[in-house]
């Protein structure tokens, strides 16, 4: 799964350590889904959309080995 | 989202200070044989002249200091082990749930070697850290895979 968190960061300008306060998780997980090498749970990728304002579609793609 | 089973994050302090000492006194206690002679034991009429004194209840004799090390270290240790991070979340659930599978492997794996390869008192020896070793393992496995994860996290920002 591949995802677009860091540009959506960039877009509202907030860094790392915001978005993980505003989810409610550790820095260190947002830093790794932007490596994708952490695929959220559904909850928490709803947060994620909710900040953004955007669907959860447009954040998140599904790759062909998933 | 709501954790189950876990500590809050200052037990886990308190597991660092009373597991460390009590470990080292463990190592000290099983090679010296040292104890503590308030901690013996004596039954007060040994008139009843039975084999079986195997139980709490039918103790003649026994001096404690071994047994309240094992109790006192089990415990810091699951302090230890069980606490949540300062930010606890799903990811680090995740890593505490594969470091715990991964313990539990890899002790097996050390107990099988030591069942084909260690035998009478050698092999005990190894049955009474076998107490404490899978939670050893556990915490060693996932405090050093969080704290490759904060030095990772620390440098791709840099």
């Amino acid at each position: 799964m591949t995802n677009t968190i860091r540009i959506e960061r960039a877009i509202l300008n907030i860094t790392q350590a915001e978005l993980a306060e505003k989810v409610n998780v550790s820095r260190q997980t947002i830093n790794a889904m932007e490596s994708n090498k952490y695929v959220p749970s559904t909850t928490l990728a709803l947060k994620i959309a909710r900040v953004f304002q955007k669907r959860i579609e447009d954040i998140f793609t599904l790759e062909d080995t998933d | 989202m709501k954790i189950k089973f876990l500590f809050p994050y200052k037990c886990k302090k308190i597991g660092w200070l009373i597991s460390v000492p009590t470990f080292i006194f463990m190592l000290v206690q099983m090679n010296t044989d040292f104890t503590f002679g308030f901690l013996n034991y004596q039954a007060s009429s040994t008139t009843k002249i039975s084999g079986d004194h195997e139980f709490l209840f039918n103790l003649q004799s026994h001096n404690f200091t071994a047994d309240l090390t094992g109790l006192l270290l089990i415990g810091s240790l699951l302090l230890l082990a069980f606490s949540k991070e300062k930010y606890e979340d799903e990811r680090i659930l995740k890593i505490r749930l594969e470091s715990l599978v991964w313990a539990v492997y890899v002790n097996s794996v050390l107990l099988m070697l030591a069942i084909i390869f260690f035998y009478d008192m050698l092999f005990l020896n190894v049955m009474v850290y076998n107490i404490c070793t899978t939670l050893i393992l556990f915490i060693a496995r996932f405090n050093l895979v969080m704290f490759f994860d904060r030095r990772n996290a620390k440098m791709e920002n840099l």
